[in-house]
């Protein structure tokens, strides 16, 4: 859960998504401003953390990356539980792994914490000759199921930071006055178009 | 479910007692109810359940057949099961091993959910997860009675059906999102060793409880368990001891140096621990110590449990010095005229303290891998190479020779040589060996796990094998011999691949009680700051340390970790000397999960192989019996002992 201190506030989030969508890349962008071409796979998992600010605010978000084979699957519920935000990801030249990024919306939504902010990173932007899923079809499905959605690129920094802008800004803490009481339940702001953007 | 389990019954004792027990158990059940149900303190047998087995490897005669309960004790509700004491034939399953296994008084807000298994042929059985995300081993009911189990739990928790899947009920799934939220920051997380007695005392039953519910039992036994019970707690109290004991001159010698060093970091800034390892040594002739020595404030910064071993301060390091690689001339002197290697047990011996000259490597691995016997000939070596490749060749054209329109058919191959095509590509490309734009070693990677993943297609291919098999064709340089190589290795490896996590679970679980044997302090804290899943240590297990060192040193790990002279298990003894080198730190800086993990895996390329070789000998030989049975039977890397061709599938998922 997101909790705070003077508006400093620490936030857990998972990123999942299939075998070779770029998660680690993401995450090595954000936090190190790295990109290496032949990322290695997540074995379990992995975490980091990073400082965004938003408006007088800081987040500092602590950020679970996570082996992407079904087969390690079981396990994924250690990484999402309590987490305040989740970046599922897929890669835009591979239909499955839009798929696949379904399904875990569908586990996030059915398991996870009700207060969630999710996003839906559709990564590998720049590889738009080897398209597969149409910006729209991402888009729509993120509508239909409360998420925001971007179209990302480890490789080339697009959108990256962005995303996690947007998700800080979303988190419940920020949309309201510091809540000392410690348990904040509203739902997700329902505004979404300044994160709608993508880059095609 | 596997064929061997349908014949194997007519010579199980287990099975054979539990036709007369079974018959009996319902009725036993029912006056116990009664009796119980009166109870003043409220501790209620509510559910009992006899020849409930686990199948701690795949064979008959290493099954543990026990008793399930749930007991009720006001709100709370606890499953237990205790294994059936002497009642097994296999001398290989030594009570202490049936210990492991116990489930004690594990309270339902610590279970997370409940999956059933039935399969059509065979025993239905369920795997209870934990909140930590660990699980127990599946239970497998003889008897039958999964479903009266799930339904006598509906009556005393919330227990609701999985939306994902139905075979899946979850425990404390609580609707409201206010409910909801509060139990995931408040339950206590589970402990997710089986033996979680001591860890759960605040809410269990108390121990007098059980004790009376126990000693209902028509049967003596339960009264030898309880006292088995007892005595099971206490070896790895007294191999502390030992362990204390072998080290108290060292300890003492090595306190002294840290309150010296501090003594002296008060007069002069800052302090180099190579002249402290210096002073200590002269000073350590003298043998007594003050009082003052043991007291907190010249012990550490911040105040750590002390162990009796210290490595963080000093880098004392046990174990015989490491010798140089076997080289070639020395490596004639091991083999006989036609080739046959006259004294393996030596040069196991000679490998485990010095690993081996590269260029030898093509040649020795084969043997400590187990592809070619050490009494085999060149000449039978030759011709097992011809048979083997041509073997290999008739493998890989099943793949090769799938059509496009095939392919569009079957997608459990296209999945598979897709997931496989994107892990070879980032398979240790920053080695000239792997590096560049169409290496042809690239493909070679991919074709070896794409015939791997037909050869053994149950276990398919799984992440992180790339990483097991690069370095073998990194030595190998021959694709054939790659493969049967990287088959060997499987074999006691393929288990920390398995679905249903068995594998790495045994080995996560073996480790947790290595540690409480040889580093209790740690262990402990490990255990207050809900670390006991040992998940952190995950990547070292599944690909052998693959990732933590230097390429090159990677191949000497793995060559003295095969050739198991003191344990199959040393990599386990591996993992707790690196623990062990930065528990002080753990511990001073006050880890929780999340920083533990993220700094085991930023130790990456920063841990000395040679001294933590040293010292996880050391802590071997300091183990010894009690820390061979600290691991439970059947844990990988161990060699199955019989009927090697059942490969144990768990679950019907994809891929």
């Amino acid at each position: 859960m997101a909790s705070s201190g003077n508006k400093n506030i620490n936030a857990k989030l998972v990123l999942l998504g299939d075998v070779a969508t770029g998660k680690s890349s993401l995450v090595l962008r954000f936090v190190k401003g790295q990109f290496v071409e032949f990322q290695e796979s997540t074995i379990g998992a992995a975490f980091f953390s990073q400082t965004v600010a938003v408006n007088d605010a800081t987040v500092k978000f602590e950020i679970w990356d996570t082996a992407g084979q079904e087969r390690y699957h079981s396990l994924a519920p250690m990484y999402y539980r309590g987490a305040a935000a989740a970046i599922i990801v897929y890669d835009i030249t591979n239909q499955a792994s839009f798929d696949r990024a379904k399904k875990w919306v569908q586990e996030l939504q059915a398991q996870g914490n009700p207060n969630m902010v999710m996003a839906l990173a559709g990564n590998k932007s720049d590889l738009l000759d080897a398209r597969k899923v149409a910006a729209e079809e991402a888009q729509t499905y993120a509508q239909e199921n409360g998420l925001f959605f971007m179209e990302t690129s480890a490789k080339t920094a697009t959108n990256v930071n962005d995303v996690f802008y947007e998700i800080a800004k979303r988190l419940p803490r920020l949309q309201q006055a510091p809540n000392p009481s410690g348990m904040v339940l509203v739902d997700r702001p329902a505004d979404r178009a300044t994160g709608a953007s993508c880059c095609s | 479910m596997h064929e061997p389990e349908l014949h194997d019954l007519s010579d199980d004792a287990d099975y054979a007692a539990s036709i007369q027990q079974g018959s009996a158990s319902i009725s036993q059940n029912e006056s116990r109810r009664q009796s119980t149900s009166n109870e003043p303190d409220g501790a209620e047998i509510v559910y009992t359940k006899d020849n409930v087995t686990i199948h701690p490897t795949q064979y008959a005669s290493e099954r543990i057949s026990g008793r399930l309960k749930l007991i009720k004790q006001g709100n709370a509700l606890f499953m237990t099961w205790i294994p059936y004491k002497g009642q097994t034939s296999n001398a290989r399953l030594s009570e202490k091993d049936k210990n492991l296994y116990t489930i004690r008084a594990v309270p339902f807000t610590d279970i997370r959910s409940i999956r059933r298994h039935t399969p059509t042929l065979g025993w239905q059985y369920i795997i209870v997860v934990m909140s930590s995300g660990l699980a127990f081993p599946p239970l497998y009911f003889y008897n039958g009675g999964v479903r009266e189990f799930l339904v006598t739990i509906k009556q005393h928790v919330s227990l609701v059906r999985s939306a994902e899947d139905a075979n899946v009920f979850l425990v404390n799934d609580f609707q409201s999102p206010l409910q909801r939220t509060l139990s995931s920051l408040e339950l206590p997380r589970a402990v997710p060793v089986a033996n979680v007695s001591s860890s759960t005392a605040d809410h269990s039953p108390s121990s007098a409880d059980i004790e009376r519910l126990e000693s209902d039992k028509s049967s003596a036994s339960f009264n030898q368990n309880s006292r088995q019970r007892q005595k099971n707690h206490d070896p790895a109290r007294d191999l502390s001891i030992q362990v204390l004991e072998k080290f108290s001159l060292v300890t003492r010698f090595a306190r002294e140096t840290t309150s010296q060093l501090f003594r002296e970091s008060h007069l002069i800034d800052g302090f180099n621990p190579n002249e402290g390892k210096k002073h200590g040594q002269s000073s350590a002739s003298y043998n007594h110590i003050q009082s003052s020595i043991d007291s907190p404030k010249y012990h550490d910064e911040v105040s750590v449990p002390s162990d009796p071993i210290e490595f963080d301060k000093i880098s004392l390091v046990w174990g015989k010095p490491r010798q140089s690689p076997l080289g070639q001339q020395e490596w004639a002197t091991f083999l006989d005229a036609e080739g046959r290697v006259m004294d393996s047990k030596a040069l196991i011996k000679r490998i485990f303290y010095g690993g081996l000259e590269h260029n030898l490597r093509k040649e020795v691995w084969t043997f400590l891998l187990g592809y070619h016997a050490y009494d085999s000939t060149y000449a039978e070596r030759d011709y097992l190479m011809s048979v083997k490749k041509t073997e290999y060749d008739t493998i890989k054209k099943q793949w090769q020779s799938i059509s496009p329109e095939q392919a569009k058919r079957f997608t459990k191959f296209r999945e598979r040589k897709g997931l496989i095509d994107k892990d070879v590509v980032r398979t240790d490309r920053s080695l000239s060996f792997y590096d560049g734009d169409d290496n042809p070693n690239v493909y070679l990677l991919r074709d070896i796990l794409l015939t791997y993943s037909f050869y053994n297609f149950d276990l398919g291919y799984c992440q992180g094998m790339s990483d097991l098999l690069s370095p073998i064709l990194y030595v190998m340089r021959d694709e054939s011999k790659s493969f049967w190589c990287f088959v060997s290795l499987m074999e006691r490896l393929g288990p920390n691949f398995n679905r249903d996590q068995s594998g790495m679970h045994s080995q996560l679980f073996a480790l947790s009680k290595l540690v409480e044997l040889l580093d209790l302090p740690l262990h402990d804290y490990f255990k207050q700051n809900d670390c006991l899943n040992y998940f952190f240590c995950f990547r070292w297990i599944l690909i052998q340390f693959k990732r933590e060192f230097e390429y090159d040193k990677t191949l000497l790990l793995w060559e003295v970790l095969w050739t198991h002279y003191l344990s199959e298990h040393l990599h386990l003894y591996v993992c707790v000397a690196i623990l062990k080198r930065y528990r002080n730190k753990i511990m001073g800086e006050q880890m929780d999960f999340d920083t533990l993990l993220k700094f085991i895996n930023e130790l990456s390329g920063q841990i000395d192989l040679d001294a933590t070789l040293r010292e996880a000998e050391a802590l071997c030989i300091c183990a010894g019996e009690n820390g061979e049975a600290s691991i439970p039977p059947g844990t990988p890397p161990s060699l199955p002992l019989e009927d090697a061709s059942v490969y144990p599938q768990l679950d019907d998922d994809v891929l």
